[in-house]
């Protein structure tokens, strides 16, 4: 009686439970073989788990002990509550539904012994959750992503409700440059009406292709347009006419990258990330695009690595350029940080 | 979090006890029902309907005199015969021909046999009983009074000045005449049974006989069934709701009874059909949860689960304690409706929110990858806040949070309003930890006990897999019962 079935469940459904007693270091990690991950990804384009069909089963049983096995797997080696609940996403989005038949027999997406791979991947290699399920969150979306490609952030969901603030921007020309997975492209495409429209440029043809992908899963093949290419290049022809530009650019110091976090700087593409010696080298080289690219009164909305970063940008465009823009403001994300740059074209 | 459920448990849920409460059904039961109705307008412009009887004593002392079954023929024809939409009820009951109402009939104390017995005392005692037990569930002389308030109101001329008001009004208005008549017709069925059922006596009719006792036996069945329903006619009862858990005091033990409480709702929830997510959630340290909510969207869901505000107390030999003793732990529940009505939402002001969100510390941005996204919500006027880490997103998590945001202001502005009944609006921080309503007993004995209604229940074990209903519906039969009708 005493360890009857619904308590032991409780924490299961309910939270994962904190154990803060058992952290241990991720020792195995920091000697991890494979800094970059696979270059040749773009040619394994599987679909995204949540999306694959339920090709395989198995007994409820058998779900159960993986679950178990990758929950001790999971707190044995770190102290993160945030890993049982990927756990149970993984296994939402490995099954089919949420009310399976009382079968004894689960629908799945994948073969049980590839979640237990993709799980001591989570586990032993730091690979990020989003690559394991090949999507995230992001604001009401679920993007594809996969190696190759940034997963968004959700400091960057703010940049779609600043475009929403924007007077008549729904019948405006956007741009989005670098974008990655497609996730600002999308989230401002969605708010259009009819004449607006999105260029999205990325110079990675992962990107490219994810993004390709996630426009076309939202059915916005009409409103947002792919292209390839470095920042401006692509867009040559609608140059002078753009509604406004957003960009979450790699800011990232160079001499940074080593120490970030593991499923970041061994997992994520260095090309997303490296912002050059100090950081700036995208950014600069956009906001003195933007100046040509914007129609006046255009509107532009940049990340950046946050306070001093969007300090310094915020002055330049100001004082220096001041002829260019106007009405340039620091706007904070959630955790208070100076983290986006915003302002108008004259 | 519902699939891990089931991963875990592969028991087959249970059927449903009862029926989900359906809107009365307008079937009429018995093809002889003969039911003349006139139309007439009382003092106060409400026009009147009645069946047989009520208004009509003109002709009803010759069906009740030396009527023969002739003379009811004629009538049988005319059961399709409905009354307009806007006729209110009137304070005077059906009548058989020797002028029995509902309330005589009850009065007259005839023993209630089984259903097997064809005894039409019994039958008529039976049926006439759940009348008045369906009319105190439904509050019968409030819902008069509102009945007749809501039709002067939509007899004013400027009304439809303000669409959306009359709109509601008259959805109201509709939806309690509803129930009204339904009961009413429900009573002219049984006095009209007992009228056919003594002249197929008198005329030695048989087969009339037998079919007026059938037809009898069938409304005592539905009388019951309609017992049911009518517990569930309160304001917000069809609406989705909250259901929140706290730990009481007590650590870790507490946390784990709180888990379990909260657990028991999930599966319960599950086994009505209703969805269920966990909104948000504190863990407990070492194990359980210090607090959670949950989301049950469904219909009914607030009816039933209102049942459970108040506070939980277990009795057992603890998990967590080496020396096995036993412990009293305490769990607090709380119930928010999720109102369905926009109209009568708390309105928030943007500006009076503050919004915080958890991420991990440092520079955040491109540096980060984290799946952690909680998001919490103040209201800052009043206090009260939410929050949610349970969605895949930031974006989704606010959503979250302010919808329970939305319902906990709202829950105030009811009870501010003092639209319903007190004790099922407390939130969490209201319920006061002496408000035991049950207690969970697995040693030295093992025993469900409701404390408000002394219902009992012997396997605490099904009990904690959600098999509540019992539970749910004797409480809330019984608080109904009791609540003196003001008719
Ligand atoms: C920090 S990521 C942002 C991705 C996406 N906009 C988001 O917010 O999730 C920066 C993106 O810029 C792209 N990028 C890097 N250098 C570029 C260049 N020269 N021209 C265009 N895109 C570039 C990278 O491939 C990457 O997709």
């Amino acid at each position: 009686m005493l360890l009857r079935l619904p308590f032991t469940l409780s924490s299961a459904l309910l939270s994962p439970p904190l154990h803060p007693h058992r952290s241990k270091p991720f020792s195995s990690l920091s000697s991890s073989p494979n800094p970059n991950p696979n270059p040749n990804h773009s040619s394994n384009t599987t679909l995204p788990l949540f999306l694959r069909p339920l090709s395989y089963s198995a007994p409820v049983s058998s779900l159960l002990s993986f679950r178990l096995w990758a929950e001790s797997l999971a707190l044995s080696s770190v102290d993160d509550p945030h890993l049982l609940r990927e756990l149970s996403w993984l296994i939402d989005d490995a099954s089919a539904h949420k009310h399976p038949r009382n079968d004894s027999l689960v629908p799945l997406r994948a073969e049980l012994h590839e979640l237990y791979e993709l799980w001591r991947e989570r586990i032993e290699k730091r690979r990020p959750f989003q690559y394991l399920v090949g999507c995230e969150h992001w604001r009401d979306l679920v993007l594809g992503v996969r190696e190759g490609v940034l997963i968004p952030r959700p400091e960057t969901e703010m940049v779609v409700d600043l475009v929403g603030e924007v007077e008549g921007f729904e019948r405006g020309w956007w741009a989005d440059l670098g974008t990655g997975s497609g996730a600002l492209a999308i989230g401002i495409g969605r708010m259009l009406r009819e004449d607006g429209r999105v260029f999205a440029t990325d110079l990675s043809s992962d990107a490219v292709e994810v993004a390709r992908f996630n426009v076309e899963r939202y059915g916005l093949k009409d409103k947002v347009e792919i292209r390839q290419g470095s920042w401006f290049e692509p867009l040559q022809d609608v140059k002078g006419k753009l509604a406004g530009i957003v960009s979450n650019p790699p800011y990232i110091p160079t001499s940074h990258l080593p120490g970030l976090q593991p499923e970041v700087g061994l997992h994520e593409p260095r090309l997303a990330l490296d912002g050059g010696e100090n950081g700036m080298d995208h950014l600069l080289h956009l906001c003195e695009g933007s100046a040509s690219a914007l129609k006046s009164g255009g509107f532009f909305a940049f990340e950046t690595n946050g306070d001093a970063h969007s300090e310094f940008l915020a002055d330049l465009m100001t004082a220096k350029w001041g002829k260019f823009f106007h009405n340039i403001k620091i706007v904070l994300d959630f955790a208070g940080i100076k983290r986006f740059v915003t302002g108008y074209c004259r | 979090m519902v699939f891990s459920l089931l991963l875990k448990r592969s028991k087959t849920p249970k059927p449903l006890p009862l029926p989900l409460p359906l809107p009365l059904p307008t079937r009429n039961p018995n093809p002889l029902r003969a039911s003349p109705r006139s139309t007439a307008t009382s003092p106060l412009g409400l026009s009147i309907a009645y069946g047989a009887g009520a208004l009509s004593g003109t002709w009803r002392p010759s069906r009740c005199g030396e009527a023969s079954r002739s003379s009811i023929a004629p009538l049988l024809g005319l059961r399709s015969f409905s009354s307009p939409a806007t006729t209110a009820a009137i304070a005077e009951p059906p009548r058989t021909c020797d002028g029995l109402t509902v309330d005589a009939i009850v009065g007259k104390g005839w023993t209630i046999l089984d259903e097997g017995e064809s005894d039409w005392r019994s039958h008529a005692a039976a049926i006439a009983q759940s009348v008045q037990v369906i009319k105190k569930r439904l509050q019968w002389g409030r819902m008069i009074d509102k009945s007749m308030q809501l039709s002067a109101i939509l007899n004013k001329s400027d009304l439809w000045d303000d669409p959306d008001y009359a709109g509601r009004i008259s959805r109201e208005h509709g939806e309690i005449m509803g129930k009204i008549k339904g009961v009413n017709q429900f009573e002219q069925e049984l006095v009209e049974h007992i009228d056919l059922l003594k002249l197929a006596r008198e005329e030695n009719d048989n087969e009339l006989e037998a079919e007026s006792m059938r037809a009898l036996l069938e409304m005592r069945r539905k009388a019951k069934e309609k017992e049911l329903e009518a517990i569930l006619s309160g304001d917000n009862d069809s609406c989705s709701c909250f259901i929140e858990v706290q730990a009481g005091a007590g650590g870790t033990e507490s946390m784990d009874w709180a888990a379990m409480v909260m657990n028991m709702y999930m599966m319960w929830a599950q086994r009505r059909g209703f969805a269920v997510t966990v909104v948000e959630e504190m863990p407990g340290e070492i194990a359980g949860i210090k607090r959670a909510t949950i989301k049950v969207h469904g219909e009914y869901a607030f009816g039933y689960a209102k049942a459970e505000v108040g506070v939980h107390r277990l009795v057992r030999i603890s998990p967590f304690d080496s020396g096995k003793r036993r412990h009293t732990s305490f769990a607090a529940v709380a119930v928010i409706p999720i109102l369905g009505n926009v109209s009568t939402k708390y309105q928030i002001k943007e500006s009076d929110l503050r919004i915080e969100r958890f991420r991990a510390g440092g520079a955040g941005g491109q540096h980060v990858n984290t799946t952690e996204s909680a998001v919490r919500i103040v209201h800052i006027p009043t206090g009260i806040s939410a929050t949610c880490q349970n969605e895949r997103s930031q974006h989704q998590n606010k959503a979250s949070a302010m919808a329970v945001l939305q319902s906990r202001l709202d829950q105030l502005e009811i009870a501010r309003q003092a639209q319903m009944n007190a004790e099922h609006t407390q939130s969490l921080s209201e319920i006061s930890w002496g408000n035991q309503i049950r207690s969970y007993v697995l040693h030295p004995y093992r025993m469900v006990k409701d404390l408000r209604t002394n219902y009992e229940v012997s396997d605490p074990d099904s009990v904690l897999d959600g098999d509540i209903d019992g539970l749910i519906l004797s409480f809330l039969s019984a608080s109904l019962d009791k609540n003196e009708d003001r008719a």
